[in-house]
């Protein structure tokens, strides 16, 4: 039987065989033709099929919005559109489009390219509890970062939403992004608490913040919440905490150092950490009465103290160093503003050096001191001369400056002599200069200065040199009034005060020197008058004299009238100059001690002159030697109208006069002379006088042109005898000494026969 | 050797164990079980590569085989009838497969139209007896054969296409 059920089952087997062949074979394609096939069939629109990246696979719409729902799921609820396309190998542009289709459900969302399904922002909120139960806060911000989210999304579709049923936590009033959990505030506050109550000093937020490890918002919304015993300066960041205790230990020692110094210093106060000290002082001393300087501010109660040391100062006529009263914090010029504020109401009676107070009183007991050694150097001044010497320059320089020219000038000299006088006449009234007072001194001579400008001709304004000449050296009054300073420690004051007392000295001292010198002026002036006179006079004699004479030498025939000219002018001429001179030379203060001058002193002296004088005198010198009477005339007339002086008219009648005393002169002279030869002169010249009733000046050589002259005048025998004595004179003049005795003997027969003659010849007349 | 396709067609086929004959009775059977096993096989996996190319039937005997076999060329299909005999000497003797059809038009063909398979089925065959069966005689003899001479008859215009043979 084990055959047939072989048989059997090769028959089975053909079947399965003959079934095997017969069943249709799988139509194998190639990929090619399905590619094509696929293609055509997109292109008549007959499938809608999307292609993935790789060429691969085919895909439906349908099929693709099932394979992103399954990634999403699979991802947890969040998947990023790109990872998607990435994912299913599907290009991008078909994931969003298919995107937009899953998102109309309204159940996903896409955010920032991500699919966001409502659970994994649930599970997201449960991370967040977590998370800020873990830290006591939370930030947006910071789930932002860890969460790749966008930070509205958090905030409206997260926390608010979740808040109170996932999220467990409260939301920051003031700052709506920060989460906080309950514990967490009451810690920070407890922390922040504990940090205020620790602090002694300002200290600013931020180091707190930073100690506390805390935010600043959150630190300034707690703060209020904390009743902490401190302020805040300020709402921001920078702002400093100032504790109440330091505030009140700040005030205390304020007001404990004003109440024991009465003063503050606005360093002190900078130190102590307040930074608008003047503002702060006006506020916590709103009611008292303080004074704001520079560097500190002072109570009333220290101007007081000053006012009273002022007045007691003042009173005791002595003086005051500030330094000593006041806080040592004073810079100098705080010290003289106070000073200055002070000083106002009384400062006639207080003179201030740095800072020390000088009274009036003291000062001048200083200047009392002074006064002896005033005194004598202004009268050693102008006795000197340098007192003149320097006002004469000053007034040269002005004159100069105010462009005069010399010729003029003694015009304006004699203005200045007016004017001189003038003022020492006012000047004469306060002699007791010693006595006045400072002020008063120094005014009048300012007042003076400025008189004397308005007076200057020009009256432009010609910067002069404030020259003053010092009589009172500083030296001398540090000297003097050294020794009083040191012994009251002063000494350090010593050059101040000195020099302030020097002006007043040197002033006084000027005025005393100018009085002095006013006083000699005055008699200096009044001797200059009198010269003037004089000379006038004397040059008035003079050249009537030599009028009177040149009419005698009229009488001589001209060919001799040269010679006698020449002798005129050579005696009577110089005469006149040297008169000239002395005088001109009294006007210039130059000084002549001799009574006649040699030629060459007259040469020195008309050199010296000033050109006023000098012009008119060398024309006049040069014309003596000129022979030329007419000249001589015209010079001495300019030269008299430039000194201003006066001719006086000639007088026929005084003119008789004065050759009838010339006559008697001579006779007179004549009677007393024992010199042959000046008797025989004498004599001539009386009988010229006699003969022709005008007088001759001749020398001796010329008396025998006179003998000679008188011939036709004469009687032949006194004549005779004239020539005869004439004769004997000459032999005696020349005789030898063996043979003058005899003559001599000779001349005295003769001389008294001669003046009897002339008696005689006077008498026949 | 065959070519790299016809090796992995081979090697794709289920060895057979059984060396019988015809005249070895029952062990025959065996053998005829295997080799429908095997043809099955190999049916099965020609469909599956889409690539049917002969219908083989048996007599009851398992001693006589018949059938058609095809090939398809430029789009055409050119049909042939197949038949052959089981030897007295198989397994160690390979059958001779035979196309009455083509008798005469090739000279890759032996009298009868039994086909001249190439110098290498032989000891090939001889060196895989008994593992060799029919399904392999077809892959190994008759496939690469027809690859080889249809096309060359077709072109000599020896073989033509008929349109519409009797074909299903």
């Amino acid at each position: 039987m084990a055959p047939a059920t072989d048989w059997e089952e090769i028959k089975r087997l053909a079947a399965d065989f003959q079934k095997a062949q017969l069943s249709s074979t799988a139509q194998r394609l190639s990929e090619r033709n399905c590619v094509e096939i696929v293609t055509k069939l997109i292109e008549l629109k007959l499938i809608d099929v999307i292609f993935t990246i790789n060429g691969k696979e085919y895909l439906t719409s349908q099929q693709l919005i099932k394979e992103i729902k399954d990634e999403l799921y699979v991802h947890g609820g969040r998947i990023n559109v790109v990872d998607l396309a990435k994912e299913l190998i599907v290009d991008l542009n078909q994931i969003n489009n298919h995107v937009a289709e899953i998102i109309k459900g309204k159940e996903v969302q896409l955010v920032a390219g991500n699919l966001i399904t409502p659970y994994y922002l649930e599970k997201i909120a449960r991370e967040i509890n977590e998370k800020l139960y873990l830290q006591g806060q939370i930030t947006i911000g910071e789930l932002t970062l860890q969460y790749d989210l966008p930070a509205e999304l958090l905030q409206s579709s997260v926390m608010e939403k979740y808040l109170g049923k996932i999220i467990f936590g409260k939301q920051d009033p003031s700052e709506p992004r920060t989460f906080y959990t309950e514990e967490y505030i009451t810690r920070t506050k407890a922390k922040i608490r504990g940090a205020l109550m620790g602090l002694l000093k300002p200290t600013p937020v931020t180091v707190i913040v930073n100690h506390c490890n805390l935010s600043d918002r959150l630190f300034l919304s707690l703060f209020d919440q904390i009743n902490a015993t401190g302020v805040l300066t300020g709402r921001q960041v920078g702002a400093l905490y100032v504790p109440s205790c330091y505030t009140k230990s700040q005030n205390d020692w304020v007001l404990n150092f004003y109440k024991q110094n009465n003063y503050l210093e606005f360093d002190a106060l900078t130190r102590l950490g307040i930074s608008d000290p003047k503002g702060y002082i006006k506020r916590l001393f709103s009611t008292e009465d303080m004074t704001f300087l520079s560097s500190c501010v002072i109570g009333s109660q220290i101007k007081q103290q000053l006012e009273t040391a002022l007045d007691e100062c003042i009173a005791s006529k002595s003086y005051l160093d500030v330094v000593s009263l006041l806080p040592s914090v004073l810079s100098d010029m705080d010290i003289e503003n106070i000073l200055d504020a002070l000083l106002k109401n009384n400062s006639k009676s207080t003179v201030l050096f740095e800072n020390t107070v000088f009274s009036t009183h003291f000062l001048d007991s200083l200047k009392q001191l002074c006064m002896p050694m005033t005194q004598k150097n202004a009268e050693a001044v102008v006795k000197s001369g340098a007192y003149q010497q320097f006002y004469l320059e000053k007034q040269l320089s002005k004159s100069a400056d105010s462009g005069q020219s010399g010729h003029v000038d003694h015009k304006a000299e004699r203005r200045e002599e007016r004017r001189r006088k003038a003022a020492s006449g006012k000047g004469g009234g306060g002699t007791q200069g010693r006595e006045t007072k400072t002020k008063t001194v120094k005014k009048h001579p300012r007042s003076k200065q400025v008189v004397n400008d308005a007076d200057s001709d020009d009256g432009s304004n010609v910067v002069r040199k404030p020259d003053q000449l010092e009589v009172v050296s500083l030296e001398d009054v540090e000297n003097i009034i050294k020794g009083a300073l040191e012994s009251e420690g002063l000494d350090d004051l010593l050059v101040q005060v000195a020099e302030y007392l020097q002006g007043g000295l040197n002033l006084t001292a000027l005025t005393i020197a100018k009085e002095t010198a006013d006083k000699l002026l005055q008699d200096a002036s009044l001797n200059r008058k009198q010269t003037h006179s004089s000379a006038q006079d004397k040059i008035n004699i003079l050249v009537n004299d030599i009028k009177l004479y040149e009419k005698g030498i009229k009488s001589f025939p001209s060919d001799q009238q040269v010679q006698f000219i020449k002798y005129l002018l050579k005696t009577l001429g110089s005469d006149i100059i040297c008169e000239f001179c002395k005088y001109a030379a009294n006007q210039c203060n130059l000084s002549v001690q001799v009574e006649t001058l040699s030629v060459e002193q007259k040469n020195k002296i008309i050199n010296d002159l000033t050109e006023e004088y000098k012009k008119p005198l060398t024309a006049l010198n040069a014309t003596i030697s000129d022979q030329n009477m007419e000249l001589f005339y015209q010079a001495i007339d300019t030269c008299l109208s430039d000194f201003g002086m006066i001719l006086k008219k000639a007088d026929k009648k005084k003119d008789k006069l004065l050759i009838q005393n010339h006559r008697e002169k001579l006779i007179s002279e004549l009677e007393a002379c024992e010199d042959p030869a000046l008797s025989l002169h004498l004599a001539v010249l009386a009988i010229f006088t006699i003969a022709t009733q005008s007088m001759l000046h001749c020398s001796g050589r010329q008396v025998p042109t006179v003998i000679s002259f008188l011939k036709s005048l004469l009687k032949q025998e006194d004549f005779e005898r004239l020539q005869l004595c004439h004769e004997l004179v000459g032999k005696y003049l020349k005789a030898s000494d063996e043979e003058k005795p005899d003559l001599e003997d000779v001349l005295k027969t003769e001389m008294p026969i001669l003046k009897n003659m002339v008696q005689e010849i006077k008498k026949y007349k | 050797m065959v070519d790299e396709g016809t090796r992995k067609t081979l090697s794709s086929i289920p060895l057979l164990q059984t060396k019988a004959g015809p005249r070895d009775k029952e062990l025959w059977v065996n053998r005829l079980k295997e080799e429908y096993q095997a043809l099955i096989k190999y049916v099965q996996n020609n469909k599956e590569a889409d690539n049917d190319w002969f219908r083989l039937e048996s007599d009851k005997t398992g001693t006589r085989w018949f059938g058609k076999c095809w090939y398809i060329h430029n789009l055409l299909k050119y049909e042939f009838d197949l038949e052959f005999d089981i030897p007295i000497t198989y397994p160690t003797t390979a059958p001779e497969i035979a196309l009455p059809s083509l008798d005469g038009k090739t000279a890759k063909m032996y009298r009868g139209g039994k086909i001249c398979l190439t110098d290498h089925f032989k000891p090939l065959w001889a060196r895989n007896v008994p593992k060799f069966g029919i399904a392999h005689a077809m892959a190994l003899g008759l496939g690469p054969w027809l690859a080889v001479e249809i096309p060359e008859m077709i072109q000599k215009g020896v073989v033509t296409y008929k349109e519409k043979t009797e074909e299903q």
